[in-house]
């Protein structure tokens, strides 16, 4: 600490050059924001953060103000709280005030801040934002009437994705949030990644929901509903009702399901193998091959979108194999259909994903063959917790039920990608099995400490040496590649590229909350996994040599080889 | 075809940022206004989203995004006139014309915009029609101005 402020009459010791609200919220004391973003730069443009500085004329914005020696300063005076709570009735001058009806009641900063600043009556009267809700997206949905236009979805989408599919548009009392022309986000450069619906503080922007679809599908009874359950959903779930990591961790998902209505739940691991070994084929044959520059991962579907809009020169450096959730659709609908003998379209697939993205992705084109989509519904992390609410499940108290056959059980190496930089020691790991010379030779993957978002890793196999990266959120990755680019680097071969910060963990289909510490938690669960996981590796994971046997035998596989692949093309989107 | 708007973009060769506001208005004053094309194109030029520009543009009143109608209302919102009631003559003028400043309706008969004071105060309130004014207005007069108009662009569609 580099010297000493007074607030609210006692000291309190600060660091030079830090703003006024850290110093504030290092103490403990809680100063309501709205326009604040931690790590990104303050704008002080909703004032909701004001304080009282002695010998200051006017109150000053906390978060854009820097401590001052010998600075006096008080938090909660009358002048200070007046203050703002005149900002939140401004800011619900407007508002439709339908919170019963909103996704977000019970989770809306706005509710809280009414509720801190003890609001108990309109005070003003300003005509409803007359603009449209915009549903045009696969992934998000944007209702501008509840916006605060607190700016944190724009600088996101801008900043830290480089996509600028929303921004400001207009000025004064027409101001509004929207993508360019006013056209919709599913033409604009939107990669849909819902980093903006995790920042907003109301519910301006919320999933496009299918929970709708797939009850309806449940009650239907038309068709077998079968559900697949991506491992980061597990463990999100675990860290979010404090679930011990646990063999069964799992079952107790799927016993969840079951009585929401499932007919049948599988583990999404099996296609994570699936897809890591793909991958690992890939990367050694481009190795062999001498193939200029690293080889991309292609598992998330926002970096898939930016990558096609915005670098199409990448495109042919992106691995086809297709993602998890495309190879266990396109399983269920051809080989399992075919076991089963029943007919693909007597099949409802909802895959649960720690992403928003996702449902972009089963809607692209080339996942759909004669009609019939691989993954009918997606339901975010966010939409499975209200589905458990509805139906009152007690996660805490369930007897666990196995998920069910054929794709039962996955290896340490699906739960990797769980997180930022999993999926690159896992392919990594399955690049030494091909590759190694002797049995003696042990893989080694030593992960350094964090350089600036993004890390880089030596695996050394026999007498060569492959480099593999990892970056997550699309600006770091953008300029990582950038920097690979201009410094001719051609020791890196593999970049993992996940859209969202800190990987699927910190997916835009996680729950809501700004607490930093939790992707890290959903992180350490999947770690703890790994550990009580019977196969420690994708191509130890016995079960997928019988479907690999049965996959040759099946009249459905024209091609082993390219049955789990897909393609990209590039995208004329406004941008 | 549009004429291109790579000329007015050379006389831009630095490609800064700041050289936004000033190619647009350069743009707007030769081809009357802003079309998603141009605005496409510009973004690609200076690499800018077009969001952005889009964001930029929408916040100055000046700039527009479709071709003006055949009859272009201006009508002044400086103080006299505000003072005068001229906030009561542009909802009459939304309200009839079905558009909002910055807009045309969908026959391309009448385009919209708000200017502040065009220094002829001592005639407030006022609007402007294709560089002729109609000054004193009240909403009869406003009414019976756009009837008139309506009247003559049926005779000149008909004969
Ligand atoms: S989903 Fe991602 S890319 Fe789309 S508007 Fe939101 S932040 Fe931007
Ligand atoms: S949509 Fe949400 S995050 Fe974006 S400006 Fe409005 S309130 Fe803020
Ligand atoms: S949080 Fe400080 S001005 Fe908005
Ligand atoms: S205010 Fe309208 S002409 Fe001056």
């Amino acid at each position: 600490m580099d010297f000493q402020i007074a607030v609210n009459n006692s000291l309190v010791d600060v660091r030079e050059g830090e703003t006024l609200l850290t110093a504030l919220r290092r103490q403990g004391i809680k100063v309501p924001t709205l326009c604040h973003m931690n790590r990104f730069s303050p704008t002080g443009a909703c004032r909701l953060c004001v304080v009282e500085v002695e010998g200051k004329r006017d109150l000053i914005t906390s978060c854009s103000y820097p401590v001052e020696k010998g600075m006096k300063v008080f938090t909660n005076t009358q002048r200070v709280i007046k203050a703002r709570k005149l900002i939140v009735e401004m800011l619900l001058s407007n508002h439709p005030d339908d919170c019963l009806y909103c996704e977000r009641n019970g989770n809306c900063e706005l509710q809280w801040l009414a509720d801190e600043m003890n609001v108990k009556e309109r005070k003003f009267f300003a005509k409803k934002n007359p603009y449209f809700p915009d549903g045009s997206s696969t992934s998000v949905f944007r209702d501008p009437a509840k916006c605060v236009l607190c700016s944190r979805c724009v600088r996101i989408c801008e900043e830290t994705q480089l996509v600028t599919a929303i921004d400001f548009i207009s000025r004064g009392n027409q101001m509004r949030v929207n993508s360019a022309f006013n056209k919709g986000l599913n033409v604009s450069s939107c990669i849909n990644c819902g980093q903006c619906i995790m920042v907003c503080p109301t519910g301006a922007l919320t999933d496009i929901s299918h929970i709708e679809k797939v009850q309806a599908a449940i009650d239907k009874k038309k068709k077998e509903v079968l559900f697949f359950v991506s491992p980061s959903v597990t463990a999100s779930l675990a860290e979010h009702y404090g679930l011990k990591p646990e063999k069964n961790l799992g079952e107790l998902i799927c016993a969840a399901l079951k009585k929401i209505g499932a007919d049948k739940v599988f583990d999404l691991g099996m296609a994570s193998d699936i897809n890591i070994l793909g991958e690992a084929k890939q990367l050694a044959l481009r190795i062999k091959n001498g193939a200029q520059g690293p080889l991309f991962s292609s598992c998330c579907p926002s970096w898939v979108k930016y990558v096609e809009e915005f670098r199409p020169e990448l495109i042919p450096s992106l691995a086809t194999t297709k993602s998890p959730q495309q190879i266990f659709g396109k399983l269920l609908k051809t080989w399992y259909t075919k076991q089963r003998k029943v007919m693909p379209d007597s099949l409802y697939s909802v895959a649960v994903m720690p992403c928003v993205g996702k449902k972009f992705e089963a809607s692209r084109e080339e996942m759909t063959h004669k009609g019939i989509s691989e993954v009918d519904a997606v339901l975010t992390i966010r939409e499975l917790m209200r589905m458990i609410r509805t139906n009152g499940i007690d996660l805490r108290n369930l007897e666990p039920v196995p998920f069910d056959e054929p794709f039962q059980g996955c290896s340490a190496a699906a739960w990797k990608l769980g997180y930022a930089g999993g999926k690159a020691e896992a392919v990594a790991q399955e690049l030494f099995e091909s590759m190694k010379t002797s049995d003696k030779e042990t893989f080694k993957f030593i992960m350094p400490k964090n350089i600036a978002g993004r890390r880089e890793s030596k695996l050394t196999i026999g007498k060569k040496t492959f480099g593999f990266a990892w970056v997550s959120g699309i600006e770091k990755a953008n300029s990582y590649i950038n920097q690979l680019i201009d410094q001719g680097r051609t020791d890196i071969h593999y970049v993992e590229v996940m859209a969202c910060l800190e990987g699927c963990a910190g997916g835009g289909g996680q729950p809501i909350n700004r607490l930093p510490e939790k992707p890290r938690n959903r992180k350490k669960i999947c770690q703890d996994m790994e550990k009580i996981n019977h196969w420690a590796n994708a191509s130890e994971n016995s079960s997928l040599e019988k479907l690999n046997r049965s996959l040759k035998n099946s009249p459905d596989v024209d091609n082993p080889e390219t049955y789990f692949h897909t393609h990209f093309q590039p995208r004329e989107v406004l941008k | 075809m549009q004429p291109s708007i790579e000329p007015i973009l050379e006389k831009f060769p630095n490609k800064q940022r700041e050289d936004l506001i000033p190619l647009l208005q350069k743009i707007q004053d030769e081809f009357g206004f802003l079309s998603e094309e141009i605005i496409t194109r510009v973004g690609a030029y200076l690499s800018i989203s077009v969001n952005k520009i889009y964001g930029v543009a929408t916040f100055y009143d000046n700039f527009r995004f479709g071709p003006v109608g055949r009859y272009h209302i201006r009508l002044c919102q400086g103080t006299a006139c505000h003072v005068a009631g001229s906030t009561t003559l542009l909802q009459e003028l939304e309200k009839q014309l079905k558009i909002k400043s910055g807009e045309t309706d969908k026959e391309g008969l009448f385009s919209l915009e708000v200017v502040s004071c065009v220094g002829a105060c001592g005639l407030a309130p006022l609007i402007e029609i294709n560089g002729e004014y109609f000054t004193g207005l009240t909403l009869s007069k406003l009414t019976d101005i756009l009837n008139s108009i309506r009247e003559k662009d049926q005779t000149v569609y008909e004969s």
